[in-house]
């Protein structure tokens, strides 16, 4: 009997509900937590000596993990620990930097398939490091600035052979004055660049604009490419289509052969083993890389196009092979 | 991890001044809440380790499939945008 498939996700993260549930009726043994669980929910006791690697339980009150029996784990935007609220803040803040050290390194030390580990998505984050990594596998990238000097963006601006756009580097949204608010990605027109005030206040990203035929969703799950066009039915949606859902049409496609094995190398540098990777096609066929979300949503895309993206999740955690 | 108050960074002031507000944010904008799709009521089953429904039988993650956009609201931060990488 295989050992536990370990799932660590936000309890509210229902798409990993779909993947537990393909994985039960599979008969595998699933141990679900959140790390928000820990330590009021959950307990850990692990011990490692020379000759024997981490061993021990991970238990709540309904199941108990053989850590050192652990096959495989998924890894899904858990939260951060949950305290009793009595503690102290600085009581809170040592006991979360103990926990984070603690269970999160034990996590970290499973020997198992991962999909994918929590170090490998932390660094593949930095789109200036897959963007790096990407050119170097053979992918086409558009021309990129990260700056903070007004200078650099009107001179880089005027290099570019076309229209640039600006979007967030990191988390597009934040709350202010009692408002949500989002960014997305923004064509620029010369007026926007007037008034460049606020640009040394932070780091910012400028790209070249490459014109769209269509864009493409490819979820990468181990050595499964899934496929998915995008193609967008309004100016909103085809400058950014998060800005536009109801605009957007889907198609499910193939990744070109030669696509493949870059994109393939790609995750092998990024060490990941899901990614939901966002590609341009130009109106010459070409594609161009923007992205790769180690932790994208996939579910909406499944619905839309009937690829079996959770299947392919629940079979790379299983070492089915493609 | 998502940080226990939400992985969106909040604040009660007011946007500063040109010079210190970052630039791209005078392109930040309420997004559209008629795309928002309301979540249905579920609770956490321990035993099969994912939501059920409250009312009716479609299992919640059967819903799960429209894109989850932000509806503006700030005390309902998105959990599932494509924007916030994990």
């Amino acid at each position: 009997m295989p050992g536990p498939i370990l799932v660590i996700a936000g309890r509210d993260d229902w798409p990993t509900d779909r993947v537990v549930k393909i994985l039960t009726d599979c008969g595998a043994e699933v141990f679900r937590f959140d790390t928000a669980d820990f330590p009021q929910q959950m307990t850990i006791g692990a011990r490692i000596e020379t000759g024997h690697p981490w061993s021990g339980t991970l238990s709540t009150a309904y199941r108990t993990a053989d850590l050192a029996q652990v096959e495989a784990a998924y890894y899904r935007t858990p939260s951060t620990f949950r305290f009793p609220p009595e503690m102290t803040e600085a009581e809170r803040q040592f006991a979360q930097a103990q926990a984070r050290s603690g269970i999160g390194g034990i996590i970290c030390a499973l020997e198992c398939r991962w999909v994918s580990h929590p170090v490998a998505m932390s660094r593949a984050e930095y789109k200036p490091f897959q963007l790096q990594q990407a050119r170097r596998c053979g992918l086409r990238v558009p021309a990129t600035l990260i700056t903070n000097q007004p200078a650099a963006v009107r001179e880089f601006a005027a290099r570019i052979d076309g229209p640039i756009i600006t979007k967030p580097i990191a988390s597009p949204m934040l709350i202010e004055d009692g408002q949500l608010k989002t960014v997305y990605t923004r064509l620029l027109h010369p007026s926007d660049l007037k008034d460049l005030s606020g640009i040394d206040a932070t780091a910012h990203l400028f790209q070249a604009w490459v014109p769209k035929a269509h864009e493409v969703r490819l979820t990468v799950v181990g050595e499964r490419l899934l496929t998915a066009e995008i193609h967008a039915g309004s100016a909103v949606a085809l400058e950014d289509w998060r800005a536009a859902y109801d605009d957007l049409r889907y198609q499910a496609a193939e990744v070109p052969a030669e696509l493949r094995q870059a994109v393939l190398r790609l995750m092998d540098r990024l060490g990941l083993r899901f990614a939901a990777c966002d590609f341009v096609v130009d109106l010459a066929g070409a594609w161009w890389f923007l992205e790769a979300n180690p932790c994208g949503q996939w579910d909406w895309i499944q619905h839309a196009t009937g690829l079996p993206i959770a299947e392919a999740i629940a079979d790379e955690l299983q070492g089915i092979p493609a | 991890m998502i940080p226990a108050d939400g992985r969106v960074p909040r604040g009660d002031e007011r946007p500063s001044g040109p010079d210190s507000r970052p630039w791209i944010l005078r392109f930040a904008r309420a997004p559209d809440r008629r795309q928002a799709v309301p979540a249905a009521e579920a609770f956490y089953d321990h035993q099969q380790q994912i939501f059920l429904p409250v009312h009716g039988d479609l299992l919640p993650y059967m819903g799960t499939h429209h894109p989850t956009v932000v509806d503006g609201d700030p005390k309902n931060p998105p959990k599932l945008d494509e924007g916030a990488k994990d």
